[in-house]
């Protein structure tokens, strides 16, 4: 008995060093197992804290601890490799993010037009018939390269092109161009997502400029004098940029002053017409020769005049070659109608 | 209602010089009050002073018309003069061409006028000379340009071309909406 | 390799698609035994044509009904109370003739028993019984013919004289078809006059009318006709017998008969003129009610509005008892109604306006297109040098008559007129006779500064244009953006070049531009006067459209008024017109205007039309209301139209602006309150707060509107907010002035015209010396638009602006300048302006 007594009392002893696994709360803990979070409601008790802040907080700690240990145990355990597993539900916690959640995609160009336009993408087949092959052909894929080279296996050269172009080569430039457009144009999508600054202007190369980006980029570098542009000659037949936004990007657009004169209206009215008015002509050669031959003629008609009036009719005339009859001999193979005169 | 620019004054007046020549200062130069040039809504309207000023207490958008409206300018700022200006092109006219009463309703129908359509023609009219189009009792039909010199009209065959067709009366009814 | 596609769920595009099988026809079990009547379902057009005839049955029935009910003299000796007897005598006289019980003069009846026919055209053969009496009669000449050929011709011509009649008389019958009733009636009121008139009554009797329709019914009477042939013989020999007992030559015997007969002949006749006279003057009235299900021709009701004319035309002599004048007013209404297809309302509309003979002559008018007319454009041609060109078109034209030097009339044209050379260089504009009356009465002399305040498309303005001979100035003011379009293009094309075209909602002009000569108005309406170029207007129009109208209209011609400037040298003339003619558009119109401003009507210089109403029902215009001038389509061959011209003697405003501003209001209301949901013209416009109030309520009431984006409740409050905060702004500046003004005497508002004008200047005078503050609050003419200035400024400097002189016609964004001249009040009178002379006053 005294054995299974110091047993027992070892026992005891043991049990006696570790805490009892059973926790009292004034307030039941929130316990989160899918986490392993336990919150504690409780009010801390100032007087612990005063007199044995760390001891008390431990104590604590352990106390919590023990009573999410507890909750883990009550979940459906299994042994697996000498270990006791639990498997932890779902938890109900929800967590803060540490970044913010991505927004909706920005739309691309394409996108806000078309639902600006009430465009909606209309499915097409996976696989389309084809007349030509006398099969179905995919859409789009390899297969559809293929069977598209199967069916240009020859192309016409354009009438008015060059008959030694490749027209297999253009073909395929055609294509090219339309991959790098699309490239440019994914680029610029996502350039406008991001909201990047880009230049508006100036010289983007030449691959990237348009005409219109040009002719900005030189109207900007024209007005960008000393003296905005003021004393810049014009070339012939020069344009103004125009469209959105180019006023302002031009230095001193704004400042300009009014493009109508100062002058009396009706004063610059009639210098304007004056300036049009006297223009030199461009030599018209046509009409140059058009004057000299009316000249000449009116000259010819006036020496007619002077002259005695020819005799009109028939005695005045000789007879120059034969009379001319119908209907007789071969005609003129090309010509059609009568041949001579028809005489009542 | 607003004054034009230098510039366009200056293409309005090139214009008006292709038909009507030196006479372009009489449009200005008018014993009979101060006419003048506006522009509204791109439209160049041709207007008394007198009028103008009278014009003036309507709002921009509820005013349409004043005088005579000439043309209008594109956006790239070239001006196509409307069949409306043969009112005063009319009666200035320097170079003239009259078509045959046959082809009098070809024409009003927007086709150019071919030698079989010629009646008469102004003598020494260069190519592409700014006409005024005629009828045989001198009514006037439109204006277009030539597209044979006079003498050159002498000589080409029935079926071409000697003046394009650039405007006439029929667009009253033709082109009611898209001219006002 | 990718993922196996499943191609059996799609539906395959191209080639394959029809290429599935289809399965085999399905019959319906039943379909090949004979159709049963209910399974089967009627379509929407049978299930209709069976409602009809049921409905046709059951009137027959109720017809029948009452025809016993009017005949029941003829069918007691008939006896027949059960009901298979009735049912036998919906078969009528037919089956009368096959019953036994009849009491029979002719006794070989039996034949028609085998005879199965309809009663279809039952009452059609009741209606022919006098034709069918002939008809006997013709036949027995037939069989004498055959006896004495010499008297062949005279016989033919007799025969041929009857036939003429018996045709007039089948005309007349077929006409009166819808009168079946009482033509029964008289047939059987006539049975005893004639019975007087003849001895030989079988010929009228009933057996006589049973065999007459038996010949209609086939030949196989031969017999009947042979009976009764041999009774006329009978009776012809016994007079012979009677007459002269001595031997004859057959010849003479021929002649006698002959003769006889043709007493009786004329007898017969004499009669029958006598029947077709007693039916037309006995016009029955049906009941009301009665014909509602009655299927009428238009030729019957036709019929019957002449008969009902003839009633109303002397009501005591050709009234029917116990039927009131309004009863056969309703009638003729509405068969009116059906024959010209005309609503209710306007046609009682037109009864009032119209004397009976009148209506009839105008509606008839009314279905018929005026003559096309065209105006000769004198700014570019002249009226002969025109008619001598479009004669070389071909054209076939008149003058069209001395009240104008311009105008053409159109018989006929090989060309199109709208497409001439001539009409596209502007020589001439196809424009209604009518359309000319506002012009030549308003006018308007050289360098006169015109207004046409509605004048889409630009008809009458041009008119003036070339009147003034493109002096001056014309302004066209329209507010349909869309047809102001055919303003500009009619201006260019006609050579204007002194006008300018507007587009302003017209009721506002006086906020604009003020000091006309003289303003022409030809008001919106609702066009019951040119019914012939728009037949919807008859059916389409209703008391509220004309509500809407006389409301617009007279806000238009205040407006008008207050836009024409009194003092002008030349003018102050306002020509109002409409192409109504509902008084309500008119008369009524401008006698508000009498009221309400000082105006007096003055001729118009047209020696032709009728006079405007001084009076109408309940209404009483004033009396110088004669001065205007009506025109219709039956007595002056144009246009139902309307033209009155006032002359402004004064520009002050008789009414105190509290009132004016009520019967602002009170307009804007009305107006606003006729809108309907959905606004189709877009010329109306009540600008008022009321407007703005309702369109704010309406909004959420429309959804969303296109092209506007939807707002937000929030955003809409506001908008409104906003909205009243401007209003009351705007209606503080507008109406400040006045409230601190001192009340003037009223001036009458009807003045004798003459006296007016200097009695008015008079006070004007005494006024102005009164005090400089009391006739500045005088003359100020109308809401200026003050709202331009702003509150700050007015309040501050009141007595300043007082003082400035109202520059009349310039135009208004010039007070602009104005507000910042205002202290340098010296300086803009030291500097002669031109507009100077256009002071109102001068101190």
């Amino acid at each position: 008995m005294d054995v299974v007594k110091a047993v027992l009392e070892k026992h005891q002893k043991e049990l006696d060093k570790y805490k009892p696994i059973t926790v009292e709360k004034h307030l039941e803990c929130r316990i989160d197992v899918g986490t392993l979070l336990i919150t504690d409601p409780n009010d801390l008790e100032d007087r612990q804290i005063a007199k044995n802040k760390e001891e008390y907080l431990a104590e604590l700690t352990r106390d919590n601890t023990q009573l999410l240990v507890n909750a883990i145990w009550e979940l459906p355990t299994e042994r697996v490799d000498e270990s006791i597993v639990a498997k932890l539900p779902e938890p109900t916690t929800v967590l803060p993010r540490l970044r913010k959640p991505p927004g909706v995609r920005p739309m691309t160009k394409w996108e806000k037009f078309a639902k600006e336009k009430g465009i909606t993408k209309k499915k097409k087949d996976k696989k389309t018939y084809d007349d030509v092959l006398d099969k179905w052909v995919p859409t789009y894929g390899f297969k559809h390269a293929e069977a598209e080279k199967d069916k240009e296996w020859v192309l016409e050269v354009p009438q008015n092109a060059d008959p030694n172009t490749d027209m297999f080569q253009k073909k395929m430039d055609l294509r090219n161009e339309k991959v790098a457009k699309n490239e440019i144009q994914r680029m610029k999508n996502i350039v406008r997502a991001k909201k990047v600054e880009m230049p508006r202007s100036g010289y983007l190369g030449p691959e990237a400029a348009s005409s219109n980006q040009l002719l900005t980029a030189v109207t900007v570098a024209k007005a960008s004098t000393a003296s905005v542009g003021k004393f810049q000659n014009k070339l012939p037949k020069e344009k103004e940029a125009r469209g959105l936004g180019v006023k302002e990007l031009i230095p001193g657009g704004k400042r300009k002053a009014s493009h109508i004169s100062a002058q009396p209206e009706r004063e610059a009215n009639l210098e304007l017409i004056k300036s049009v008015l006297n223009k030199k002509p461009k030599l018209n050669v046509d009409k140059a020769i058009s004057l000299q031959k009316q000249d000449e003629r009116l000259e010819r008609e006036a020496e007619a005049g002077n002259k005695p009036a020819k005799k009109k009719g028939k005695g005045s005339r000789k007879a120059v070659g034969k009379k001319p009859k119908g209907h007789q001999g071969q005609r003129a193979p090309g010509k059609k109608g009568q041949a001579g005169r028809k005489r009542r | 209602m607003k004054r034009l620019t230098d510039e366009r004054t200056k293409i309005l007046f090139e214009k008006l010089a292709k038909y009507i020549g030196p006479n372009v200062q009489q449009l200005i130069d008018r014993p009979d009050g101060t006419y003048c040039f506006r522009e509204h809504r791109d439209r160049i309207y041709y207007v008394s002073e007198r009028i103008l000023k009278l014009s003036e207490c309507f709002g921009y958008k509820q005013l349409v018309c004043v005088g005579t409206c000439f043309g209008k300018f594109s956006k790239t700022n070239k001006l196509k003069f409307h069949i409306t200006a043969l009112y005063y092109l009319a009666p200035y006219a320097q170079y003239k061409i009259w078509v045959k009463p046959s082809y009098e309703q070809q024409f009003l129908y927007g086709n150019h006028i071919p030698k079989s359509g010629l009646g008469r023609i102004t003598e020494n009219a260069g190519q592409y000379q700014g006409v005024i189009v005629f009828s045989m009792s001198d009514l006037a039909l439109g204006f277009g340009v030539l597209a044979r010199s006079t003498t050159e009209c002498k000589t080409a065959d029935p079926l071409t071309t000697v003046c394009f067709h650039q405007s006439d009366i029929g667009e009253y009814i033709r082109a009611e909406d898209s001219l006002f | 390799m990718g993922r196996k596609a499943e191609y059996s769920e799609k539906q395959k595009k191209g080639p394959g698609r029809k290429a599935r099988k289809q399965g085999p026809p399905k019959f319906p079990k039943k379909s090949f035994a004979p159709l049963d009547d209910e399974d089967k379902k009627l379509s929407h057009r049978q299930k209709q044509r069976v409602a009809k005839r049921d409905q046709k049955k059951i009137v027959q029935k109720a017809k029948l009904k009452e025809k016993r009910a009017q005949q029941p003299r003829r069918r007691k000796p008939y006896n027949s109370d059960s009901e298979p007897e009735e049912e036998e005598q919906q078969v009528e006289q037919p089956a009368e003739s096959s019953d036994e019980e009849v009491p029979q003069l002719v006794p070989v009846q039996k034949k028609q028993k085998s005879n199965g026919y309809s009663d279809d055209n039952n009452d059609w053969l009741t209606l022919k019984s006098g034709k069918q009496q002939k008809k006997s009669v013709k036949s027995k000449e037939i069989e004498l013919e055959e006896e004495d050929d010499e008297v062949s011709e005279n016989e033919i011509e007799a025969n041929s004289d009857e036939e003429a009649e018996e045709g007039d008389e089948d005309v007349n019958e077929s006409l009166e078809e819808e009168e079946e009733e009482f033509m029964d009636d008289d047939n059987d009121a006539q049975i005893g006059k004639l019975d007087d008139l003849f001895d030989d009554d079988e010929l009228i009797s009933e057996p006589d009318q049973d065999q007459a329709i038996d010949s209609e019914n086939g030949q196989e009477s031969d017999e009947d006709d042979v009976d009764d042939d041999d009774d006329d013989d009978d009776d012809d020999d016994d007079d012979d017998d009677d007459d002269d007992g001595e031997n004859k030559l057959p010849i003479e015997r021929a002649n006698k008969k002959l003769k006889k007969r043709q007493e009786k002949d004329a007898i017969l006749s004499r009669e029958e003129m006598q029947m077709s006279v007693d039916q037309s003057e006995v016009f029955h009235l049906p009941e009301s009610g009665e014909d509602a299900d009655k299927e009428l021709s238009l030729q019957d009701v036709q019929q019957r509005i002449k008969d009902i004319t003839q009633v109303l035309s002397d009501f005591g002599k050709f009234r029917e008892e116990g039927r009131s004048r309004s009863e056969y007013v309703d009638q003729l209404r509405q068969d009116l109604c059906l024959y010209y297809s005309y609503n209710e309302f306007l046609m009682s509309k037109l009864m009032d306006i119209f004397k009976l003979s009148d209506l009839l002559e105008y509606l008839e008018a009314s279905e018929i297109a005026r003559p096309l007319t065209i105006r000769t454009n004198s700014l570019k041609t002249r009226r002969r040098d025109l008619a001598g060109a479009l004669i070389n078109r071909g054209v076939n034209l008149d003058p069209l008559g001395k009240w104008t030097n311009v105008g053409l009339v159109i018989f006929n044209s090989t060309v199109p007129l709208g497409a001439t050379p001539e009409y596209l260089a502007g020589h001439y504009m196809i424009q209604g006779a009518s359309s000319m009356l506002p012009v030549i009465a308003l006018a308007p002399q050289e360098k006169e500064r015109v207004l046409d305040m509605c004048s889409a498309p630009g008809g009458k303005g041009s008119h003036i244009a070339a009147v003034m001979k493109n002096t001056g100035v014309l302004f066209a003011n329209d507010a349909n953006r869309d047809r102001i379009k055919a303003v500009v293009a009619n201006f260019h094309r006609l050579g204007i070049v002194n006008a300018v075209v507007s587009c302003e909602d017209a009721t506002k002009f006086r906020n604009i531009m003020t000091g006309f000569d003289r303003v022409l108005l030809d008001a919106p309406c609702t066009g019951t006067g040119v019914v012939s170029k728009d037949p919807s207007v008859k059916t389409t129009k209703s008391e509220i459209d004309v509500q809407r109208c006389y409301n617009l209209q007279r806000k238009l011609l205040l407006t008008a008024i207050d836009c024409v400037d009194a003092k002008s040298s030349t003018g102050g003339y306002i020509v109002y017109s409409t192409c109504s003619v509902l008084p309500e558009e008119n008369e009524w119109v401008i006698d508000y205007a009498l009221k309400k401003r000082n105006v007096k009507l003055v001729p118009l210089g047209i020696d032709f039309g009728e006079p405007g109403f001084t009076k109408f029902r309940q209404h009483r215009y004033h009396p110088s209301l004669n001065l205007s001038k009506r025109f219709y389509p039956h007595t002056n061959n144009m246009d139902g139209f309307y033209v009155a011209k006032l002359k402004k003697f004064s520009n002050t405003i008789p009414i105190t602006k509290e009132q004016q501003e009520a019967d602002e209001k009170q307009l804007d209301e009305a107006i606003a309150a006729d809108q309907p949901e959905a606004k189709t013209t877009t010329d109306k416009d009540a600008g008022g707060e009321e407007a703005i109030a309702t369109d704010a309520a309406t909004r959420k009431a429309k959804g969303k509107r296109a092209g506007k984006p939807t707002l937000t409740d929030v955003e809409q409050d506001l908008k409104k907010k906003k909205l009243e905060q401007s209003k009351t702004k705007y209606v503080a500046n507008v109406f400040e002035k006045p409230i601190k003004v001192p009340k003037k005497p009223k001036v009458e508002q009807i003045v004798p015209p003459t006296q007016e004008p200097k009695e008015n200047g008079k006070k004007k005078e005494k006024v102005q010396k009164n005090g400089h503050q009391a006739s500045s609050s005088n003359l100020k003419p109308e809401p200026k638009p003050a709202a331009k200035l702003t509150k700050k400024l007015s309040e501050a400097k009141r007595v300043d602006l007082d003082e400035v002189p109202l520059l009349e016609g310039k135009p208004i964004k010039g007070q602009k300048q104005l507000k910042t001249k205002s202290k340098q009040l010296g300086q803009l009178k030291k500097s002669k302006k031109p507009t100077d002379k256009k002071q109102r006053f001068k101190k």
